[in-house]
């Protein structure tokens, strides 16, 4: 015998709806990540079909915005993966050097004496401008690291997984979160000093 | 105690907040005290704090980045449309 359904704690907003709820919240999600209005379009696009096959799975326990952007994480990382087939992730001599040198071995580091920064971020946590300025950063980080920092840091997936995604080894995924972060804060310092 | 590689090991997998308490205390411990690894990995550690920081202020940022097409958006409305008609015709049968 099967249980009734229970009935959900939230409504079920029809799918016909959804362009007009979600579109635009989860386009920017996607633009976010993705940089590339066509490729943004499409991972709105998967996430909607899938939401739709998925829909009978939908606990209701939270809003539907919600339940589809869980749903875009796996859509972004499809993007990132097929962005990635078409340019292959090389290793860049730099970041070779860095592999192979005496302190990444010895201790998983890259520097022992990286630059302080040049203001302290925290004391802007609170200011929304802040956070626009920390976007058009990340946006500035340069490929493959740029894709490495939003797989790992913003759409949480696990070390395993991103190497799989990308093609590249935990060591070099260190690397490239290493020089995502170090242009992050450059030119945070850059944009935000500026900003003032 | 842990030793430098294996603080970074572990700041390399996850986040320092997610990692259990006593972990995080010699993790936290070995950072304060180590004159070769603790001025770098105390920066991830601030990056961590930053992105964490940033993912919880996410949804305010969103209502100000770009919007999808309108043409895009009419397609988009039309395939939906015939696709949940679809989905609740398969449903039925």
């Amino acid at each position: 015998m099967t249980l009734p359904k229970p009935e959900p704690k939230v409504p079920v907003t029809p799918p016909e709806q959804w362009v007009d709820l979600y579109g635009d919240y989860l386009y920017g999600f996607a633009m976010s990540r993705l940089r590339n209005p066509d490729a943004a379009s499409d991972c709105v696009q998967d996430t909607f079909l899938a939401g739709i096959k998925a829909l009978d799975r939908f606990d209701g326990s939270r809003d539907i915005k919600f339940w589809l952007r869980g749903i875009m994480r796996n859509k972004i990382v499809d993007q990132i993966r097929k962005s990635v087939k078409e340019n292959k992730v090389d290793i860049e001599a730099e970041d070779e050097a860095l592999l192979e040198s005496f302190w990444f071995k010895y201790s998983g580091i890259a520097t022992t004496n990286p630059d302080p920064w040049e203001f302290n971020p925290r004391k802007f946590y609170d200011n929304g401008e802040f956070w626009k300025v920390f976007e058009k950063c990340i946006d500035q980080v340069k490929d493959p690291a740029r894709q490495a920092f939003i797989l790992r840091v913003l759409e949480d997936q696990t070390t395993e997984e991103v190497c799989k995604v990308m093609d590249i080894t935990p060591n070099y995924l260190w690397v490239l979160l290493h020089r995502a972060r170090s242009q992050l804060k450059v030119s945070l310092e850059q944009n935000w000093i500026n900003s003032d | 105690m842990l030793t430098c590689k294996q603080v970074s090991n572990a700041l390399s997998k996850e986040d320092y907040e997610k990692m259990p308490p006593f972990k995080r205390f010699f993790l936290k411990l070995h950072i304060k005290l180590c004159i070769f690894c603790g001025k770098f990995n105390k920066q991830v550690m601030d990056s961590q704090d930053m992105c964490r920081c940033y993912k919880e202020k996410e949804e305010l940022v969103n209502t100000e980045r770009p919007k999808m097409e309108e043409e895009r958006k009419a397609k988009l409305r039309e395939l939906l449309a015939s696709q949940s008609i679809g989905a609740q015709s398969g449903q039925k049968d």
